[in-house]
């Protein structure tokens, strides 16, 4: 009798915790986009003729395309367990090179381009070779190639911003408007799709997955690791490239420093992101939507006229909050199954 | 400085004080706010910023030092680079301790001239408050430490620096005047300032000094640190004009900024209404005035200023009168003369070379 009760609870029980499983579940996944509209609706009653206007949404979505991209670049060896942490680099060196090319050489906008591009393809290479090869930690490499890189970009550019790139890149970029926004959020917003399309309907991405999770399982279950890595890096370089190029086309210009700054934004908005929509793993859309959260926010606190310190205590603090709010919800699951 | 320009500058200075009571656009205030900035229209004339002395003969056996804040910079390391060469025409020692922004190189490199005994060591940066310390040392072992080019007349360095100070001041003044007089005394200026640069203080009180009298004009500053300017400059910049559809002004107060205001303004569709007026004649920024999407740039030399700075620690090493003012020129370039900085312009281009033979003169080389 007892032991009948007993099985009968616990039988009742069960869809009960699992309903809870799965709303908390849900919660977690979309908790990002809820707290973004949070925000737009809290800046919305304080600044409505300004921040509720669709010049400030188009200029949030069109001006945060570099970002966005470099974020993507940043997940992909992310996803695959290894840290690239020479991606703001690249992106200078990439748009350092346009530059270079264009305005100092001569070369039409579209070669300056390919070769940044393929530039980005010889550094992942390079990154993947000393990783793999000499099986050092992917952040001490990258860190060095890095280093390499803003020589490189230092040297090539005499150290001096270049201006004078080819106004039909910056038409390309922040000029022409779809629906009122700028054509490079649609760049970034591409990028996403074919990452999340590559990341959850094809072998390779599943495969990156499960290097990143595991790397000696997947070794054992057949996944050629070395090549997945590889895949990855260059992956990587390649975005990060693109990230330059638009870097180059939102100003028309090049400086040899001030792209490194966007290091920190791309992992905050990389590990926010991993907090959404497939929560606990680096994934393109949760990444987008970290960026333009936390530019949301920002843009709100501009318009309010508040100091910029108070971004950094936003910046940081939605970072923190948002990655223990997602461990409690963790937490919590684990306690229901 | 010829007597008729010095009668012009003073009529502006009291016609701007005036200004203060009556308001600034009375047709006469534009007037003599107008031909302050005409005169930094004119093309720079040398004017000798102390008695001539025989430089050859008073640094035959005296070295020197150069830190900059970064040998990478275009600025700072073409400044120290252009300092090394003049020393070597003179005839004395003046060493460019490569540095790429890092204090502990700063440090390193003071403390070399420290134990090498050197005559002087000079750090070329924005912020020299960062190294008293060193500068207390380096005065302790008897080598004099100067901030060149750090501050205007109206920011004292910290003891034990001594300066060449730059007439930032009057750089500010120059960026507000331009926005006035464009608009006819109505200007709405957003100001863009980086307070953790020490010379942005007399940059924002030249701002202050030409539009306190301003009764229809509106002046936000905006403060992003040096930092910040990659990450947060272009969105700032985008949710001030959104959030004041009239301002009609933006005031980098340094031209670097401009690679993220530019945008800021295209993305916000405001070019139209929005004008941009800057400060330090950097070869990519006068490409922008070229182009059209900056509609002033007022330009220092990084020639004439290595000169200023190799005469003015000169006379400190001879123990002759310090300067207080290295007279160098502040040159505005709009569309009317920008051309004359080279296609694509270069640095220490379209200044005219007055100051090349009048510091030779001056040093007792011709």
């Amino acid at each position: 009798m007892t032991s009948q009760t007993t099985t009968v609870s616990s039988g009742a029980e069960k869809p009960v915790h699992r309903g809870r499983h799965n709303a908390l579940v849900q919660l977690e996944r979309f908790a990002l986009i809820i707290a973004w509209l949070g925000i737009i609706v809290l800046f919305g009653a304080l600044a409505p003729d300004s921040f509720l206007s669709w010049a400030n949404f188009s200029s949030i979505f069109g001006s945060q395309a570099v970002l966005v991209i470099l974020t993507l670049g940043l997940i992909v060896p992310l996803t695959a367990g290894d840290i690239d942490m020479s991606l703001a680099q690249m992106l200078t060196l990439s748009s350092m090179l346009i530059a270079v090319l264009n305005v100092g050489h001569g070369w039409p906008i579209a070669a300056a381009i390919a070769v940044a591009i393929a530039v980005g393809v010889l550094v992942g290479l390079i990154n993947a070779f000393f990783t793999l090869y000499f099986r050092i930690h992917s952040l001490i490499v990258t860190l060095g190639t890095g280093t390499f890189l803003h020589g490189v970009t230092l040297w090539i550019s005499d150290a001096r911003t270049i201006g004078g790139i080819d106004w039909s890149l910056v038409n390309a970029v922040i000029i022409t408007r779809f629906l009122g926004i700028p054509l490079s959020f649609y760049y970034a917003l591409a990028l996403a799709v074919v990452l999340f399309y590559v990341f959850e309907f094809t072998s390779l991405g599943r495969k990156a997955l499960f290097v990143g999770r595991g790397r000696e399982v997947a070794r054992l279950s057949g996944i050629p690791v070395t090549r997945m890595r590889l895949s990855c890096f260059v992956t990587s370089g390649v975005f990060a490239a693109i990230a330059g190029v638009l870097y180059a086309g939102t100003s028309g210009s090049a400086d040899p420093n001030s792209g490194t700054q966007l290091m920190l934004p791309a992992f905050a908005a990389a590990y926010l992101g991993a907090t959404a929509i497939f929560p606990g793993r680096f994934n393109p859309f949760g990444s987008t939507i970290a960026v333009y959260l936390l530019v949301t926010g920002i843009t709100g606190l501009s318009i309010l006229g508040i100091d910029t310190y108070v971004q950094d205590l936003f910046y940081g603090g939605a970072l923190v909050v948002a990655v223990a709010l997602s461990q409690l919800v963790r937490g919590r699951e684990e306690s229901l199954t | 400085m010829k007597l008729t320009t010095k009668l012009m500058v003073a009529s502006s200075i009291v016609a701007l004080g005036w200004s203060g009571a009556a308001g600034v656009s009375s047709a006469q205030n534009l007037e003599a706010i107008g031909a302050h900035v005409a005169e930094h229209q004119q093309l720079p004339m040398f004017d000798p910023p102390g008695a001539p002395f025989d430089a050859a003969a008073c640094m035959a056996d005296k070295k020197l030092m150069v830190v900059p804040f970064s040998s990478a910079v275009e600025f700072t390391g073409g400044v120290a680079n252009r300092m090394t060469e003049l020393a070597e025409e003179i005839g004395f020692q003046y060493v460019h301790y490569q540095t790429q922004g890092q204090p502990s190189q700063w440090i390193q490199g003071i403390n070399q001239a420290i134990t090498q005994k050197f005559d002087l060591v000079d750090v070329l940066m924005s912020d020299p408050r960062v190294l008293v310390p060193q500068a207390v040392q380096a005065d302790a072992a008897g080598v004099k430490v100067v901030a060149a080019h750090a501050a205007g007349f109206d920011t004292a360095a910290p003891e034990p620096f001594l300066q060449v100070s730059i007439d930032y001041t009057q750089a500010g003044q120059l960026l507000a005047e331009w926005a006035l007089l464009k608009t006819e005394g109505k200007a709405n200026i957003l100001a863009i300032t980086a307070e953790d640069s020490f010379s942005a203080n007399s940059l924002v009180n030249g701002i202050k000094a030409a539009t306190d009298g301003c009764a229809d004009c509106k002046v936000t500053y905006l403060n992003v640190p040096v930092t910040d300017w990659a990450t947060r400059m272009q969105s700032s910049v985008q949710s001030a004009l959104l959030r004041d559809p009239s301002i009609n002004y933006i005031l980098p107060i340094y031209d670097g900024m401009a690679q993220f205001v530019v945008p800021a303004v295209e993305l916000t569709q405001s070019a139209d209404r929005v004008k941009i007026a800057t400060f330090n004649g950097s070869p990519y920024a006068l490409q922008l005035v070229q182009e059209g999407r900056i509609e002033m740039d007022i330009g220092e030399s990084i020639d004439w200023v290595a000169h200023a700075i190799v005469d003015a620690e000169m006379r400190i090493v001879c123990g002759l009168e310090p300067i207080t003012d290295p007279k160098v020129p502040l040159y505005i370039f709009d569309a009317s003369n920008v051309e004359s900085a080279g296609n694509p312009p270069q640095i220490s281009t379209g200044y005219g070379d007055a100051y090349v033979a009048g510091y030779r003169k001056l040093w007792g080389l011709q």
